[in-house]
């Protein structure tokens, strides 16, 4: 009888509910509340999901060496974060992306890449705010990339420069990403004229097969040329769209946006929202990575509607750039572009700007690579 | 292996990030010489896309210019622009959405399904 009495005693000491502390219970209903976002209010749903369960994996209190925690070497969880922690997974979700992009409407209108340039200020201005609250240059170009809206390149710089502050970044940048409509969308109110948001742009010009082609041949080589630590990056980003473009491998493409980017996408949101346990994920740095990750977001949206409203001035009448594009110059795809596409018609129900959004969305994601070979180049 | 790999990735970003907080502390100098490789990187490829633009394709943008002067709604948008045009107004549900996705599906199955018809979309206005 005191053997079974013992060993029911050790074995409650193996629960979950002897290990609980509060911030674990803080932790599963933060991942209950994003699952909630996502299936309630459908904001980024296929990332909010495996992130939100993830985070519930990962904050079920365990005894230490029993090799199931993804900080334990050799755990299975810990062999599928090898992924994130190595930088395997965001260039194959880069691949999966540029299989499923149309690039046309940068192609047809290339002055839209400079939007997406600018937007990527806020990047840098979030480098200069960690730098100021005392976090260390790699860590402040970790945390400063929350600001190029794209969670790939946040999980993968995070991984080579502040491997320590990956859950916080990766939560922000994602939380972030689904909480675009709400940031963006005063913002580009506040800075623009009834008048500018009716403008109406020129459409586009046919792309022929051929510049599909040739597009990211050409891109590749010369950003990789100029920023070759955004290699990773850029080259599958590219890739992924030579294997659409193309024309013959269109077997190669639909894996690289179906199954594969599907596999890669839950591996990658149920290991980082695992890496959030609580003992490293609630502390005051992830309230300061949630701030400036904030304020990065604001800085980008900001810049990238100003930016537009600057090209208007060196613009012909008839050639006129309607601002509420400018948001779309971070790298939320297509998000981002959706939200200039809702606010334009607010105020012109016909004026249909989604097309023209895409261009500096998808230049968003090749400035935001180019960003993360540059402060990987600095700091890396 | 593996962690020692690791170590040394881990001493050489401390290594350069002590360097940089040293010569850089406000990371203004980064952030100058970043923003202008981005901007620089992106003026490339936009006089790089505009030549090969203007030097593959010519004639196709002459002819859409000319085009689009003649009549704005003969434009045809391609099977993808047609396709994001759908789905971005999927959530709105009015009368003018259905049309719109009307117009945009019978554009991307034109080509394939259809054979020469009227183009004549008679769009009836749905209250709800």
């Amino acid at each position: 009888m005191q053997t079974v009495i013992e060993s029911l005693e050790q074995f409650l000491q193996y629960t979950g509910f002897a290990n609980m502390t509060w911030q674990h219970i803080v932790m599963i209903a933060i991942g209950i509340a994003f699952i909630t976002v996502a299936i309630k209010k459908d904001w980024e749903p296929l990332l909010l999901v495996p992130i939100g369960f993830g985070i519930i994996i990962g904050n079920i209190p365990f005894h230490q060496g029993l090799q199931i925690g993804i900080y334990e070497e050799g755990s299975v969880m810990n062999i599928l974060y090898q992924g994130v922690q190595q930088g395997w997974y965001p260039p194959l979700i880069f691949l999966g992306i540029g299989a499923m992009t149309d690039f046309s409407s940068l192609i047809s209108q290339p002055r839209l890449l400079l939007i997406g340039a600018a937007a990527q200020i806020g990047i840098f201005g979030a480098y200069m705010a960690a730098a100021h609250l005392g976090f260390t240059p790699a860590e402040s170009g970790a945390i400063g990339i929350i600001g190029g809206a794209d969670g790939p390149t946040a999980i993968f710089l995070s991984s080579k420069l502040a491997p320590h502050l990956m859950g916080a970044i990766a939560v922000s940048a994602y939380s972030y990403m689904a909480l675009v409509p709400v940031i963006q969308r005063p913002i580009m109110l506040m800075m623009t004229t009834r008048k500018e948001r009716t403008i109406r742009m020129k459409t586009p010009r046919l792309v022929s097969q051929k510049e599909k082609i040739i597009f990211p041949i050409v891109g590749f080589i010369l950003t990789a040329l100029i920023v070759p630590s955004g290699m990773p990056l850029l080259g599958m980003l590219f890739f992924g769209n030579l294997l659409k473009e193309s024309g013959v491998t269109k077997r190669l493409a639909e894996t690289a946006r179906g199954p594969l980017i599907d596999v890669v996408t839950i591996l990658i949101g149920v290991t980082v929202g695992c890496s959030t346990q609580a003992d490293v994920f609630l502390t005051a740095t992830s309230i300061k990575i949630f701030a400036l990750g904030l304020f990065s977001f604001v800085v980008a949206t900001f810049c990238g509607v100003g930016f537009a409203k600057i090209m208007n001035l060196f613009c012909k009448e008839g050639n006129k750039i309607n601002p509420l594009i400018g948001n779309a110059g971070v790298s939320a795809v297509p998000d981002a572009a959706r939200v200039s596409q809702n606010v334009g018609r607010e105020f012109d129900k016909n004026n249909h700007l989604l097309m023209h959004a895409m261009a500096p969305n998808v230049a968003g994601v090749i400035g935001s690579a180019v960003a993360a070979g540059i402060l990987l180049s600095f700091l890396g | 292996m593996n962690s020692i790999i690791l170590l040394e990735v881990a001493g050489n970003v401390a290594e350069k990030s002590a360097e940089m907080a040293e010569k850089d502390p406000h990371g203004l100098i980064i952030t100058l010489v970043s923003v202008s490789v981005v901007f620089i990187a992106l003026i490339i490829l936009y006089f790089a896309y505009t030549l090969i633009g203007k030097a593959v394709n010519g004639k196709i943008s002459m002819k859409s210019s000319e085009k689009s002067s003649r009549n704005a709604s003969s434009y045809k948008p391609s099977d993808e622009e047609a396709a994001a045009i759908a789905m971005a107004l999927d959530h709105e549900l009015n009368g003018e959405t259905y049309a719109a996705i009307g117009m945009a599906l019978h554009q991307y199955l034109n080509d394939t399904v259809h054979d020469n018809e009227s183009y004549i979309i008679t769009i009836k206005r749905k209250n709800r």
